[in-house]
């Protein structure tokens, strides 16, 4: 495959979770607090945690670029 | 030196002579042998000649092979032939067509094409061609909305099947990457318009089927002319989207132009940016979704604080309800008490005239009177029963 110049991937270190995961998991995060669950003792605990996941979004946003890549195949020789 | 030079290219000329008509005299063929030349000849002339003409005569014999006659309008015509699956456009006297063929002088010495592809030319031809195929497909029910996928969730790895050169492609880059980032996309490159793109783009879809982790296979292209577009309506192409193991969105031509490629599909956009906005979520409204998440669950807890504040104060405020009353009662309760008391006071009768006698009623025995201004001392004289 080629790499289209330019458009290699930004933040490799964060390639375990992908940006929809870290969503997810804010949302879920968000559930949490709406849910019989909740309590005002955890809930501090939580709060930073989200904050730093909603961060690392952000980041992620901002930083993290599409890969697109050229098959090397050449379908136009079928 | 010049006469031995003359004589040794007579010699020549005479054995080139002399060879050639022994060639000659041997080179005579059978009628078949002679066929092949011809054909040999004509495969070797022309490859893959591209012929442009009207439908007519169109049949099908034995259900195998399909026979038909192109014809221009200075009434030229040349005989077609080709297997029944190889029939990708549905076929009716009077369309015209653009055949890729190779030409053939039969067994038995008749001239025609050997047909290898068929695309409808003209907005009339393309759209016959589309609604009988149109109406094959359905009744087939390739176009049933219960078979069409979604676009799978975590998206992340997204197969392409469009020309890298076409603008649409282009545009597709532009708002995907504008849009959303850490996507791997991976792009085959095909024609997207012309004889051969039908057969690249069926061949890019089973590469994606069979050799590539994509979740998705876009299939797209921009706008351009009927013609341009036809190949979106070959059955081939169709069928083989419609049997794609992973689901497929197309993004061709504009919102009005319809094919048959994009009836199939799982999922239709109108353009090739459509695509990657459906594809891909806003990073700039997810941006926002995350500062208002965030902002909620702080909201979340200041209310449940509040909450347990108002939880506090309404305890507290039964609390002192509840003594409040007790004390009323207490007081109530000792008042009371007082005004009994208050009822049984001597003095209370004294101060109405009444006098307190104590002592032994006895005659001659000295008592004690009180009375409510003075204390006195009284002899009994005289004790008599007293009688109601």
């Amino acid at each position: 495959m080629t790499k289209v110049k330019g458009q290699r991937k930004g933040n490799t270190m964060e390639e375990k979770k992908s940006i929809s995961d870290k969503i997810k998991e804010l949302d879920m995060a968000v559930d949490w607090f709406y849910s019989d669950e909740f309590s005002l003792d955890t809930a501090t605990e939580k709060y930073k945690s989200a904050i730093k996941l909603a961060k690392e979004i952000e980041t992620d946003l901002d930083s993290l670029k599409n890969e697109i890549t050229v098959i090397q195949k050449d379908f136009t020789k079928e | 030196m010049d006469e031995d030079f003359f004589a040794e290219i007579d010699a020549i000329n005479e054995k080139y002579k002399q060879e050639k008509q022994k060639k000659q005299e041997i080179e005579k063929y059978s009628v078949s042998e002679f066929l092949d030349l011809v054909n040999g000849t004509l495969e070797y002339a022309y490859t893959g000649v591209v012929v442009e003409g009207e439908v007519d005569s169109f049949k099908v014999n034995q259900g195998k092979w399909v026979f038909f006659d192109l014809k221009d309008k200075d009434g030229a015509t040349v005989s077609c032939f080709l297997p029944v699956f190889q029939l990708r456009v549905p076929l009716e006297d009077g369309m015209k067509i653009m055949v890729k063929a190779l030409p053939k002088v039969t067994r038995w010495g008749r001239f025609s094409l050997t047909v290898k592809q068929i695309m409808p030319v003209g907005e009339g031809s393309i759209k016959k061609g589309f609604e009988l195929l149109k109406l094959k497909l359905e009744k087939e029910g390739l176009f049933d909305p219960a078979r069409k996928r979604k676009i799978p969730e975590n998206l992340v790895k997204i197969g392409v099947i469009s020309s890298t050169q076409a603008a649409g492609y282009a545009d597709f880059c532009k708002i995907i990457n504008s849009r959303w980032g850490g996507l791997e996309i991976q792009v085959a490159h095909t024609q997207v318009q012309g004889m051969n793109a039908a057969d690249q783009m069926i061949s890019a879809l089973r590469y994606f089927n069979e050799q590539a982790e994509v979740q998705i296979i876009a299939i797209i292209r921009g706008g351009g002319s009927a013609d341009d577009l036809a190949v979106f309506n070959d059955e081939a192409l169709a069928r083989e989207v419609a049997g794609s193991r992973i689901p497929v969105i197309t993004g061709i031509g504009h919102e009005v132009d319809e094919s048959l490629v994009d009836l199939v599909a799982d999922i239709r956009a109108s353009t090739p940016s459509n695509v990657a906005e459906m594809l891909t979520a806003d990073k700039g409204a997810e941006k926002i979704k995350v500062v208002r998440n965030i902002r909620e669950i702080g909201n979340r807890i200041t209310q449940e604080i509040e909450h347990l504040q108002g939880e506090l104060n309404s305890k507290l405020n039964r609390i002192q309800d509840e003594a409040e009353h007790k004390i009323d009662t207490a007081i109530e309760q000792v008042r009371a008490k007082e005004k009994l008391l208050n009822g049984l006071n001597p003095d209370r009768v004294l101060k109405q005239g009444y006098a307190l006698v104590s002592g032994d009623i006895i005659e001659g025995n000295v008592v004690k009177i009180t009375t409510f201004e003075a204390l006195a001392e009284a002899e009994i004289i005289k004790v008599k029963e007293r009688k109601e």
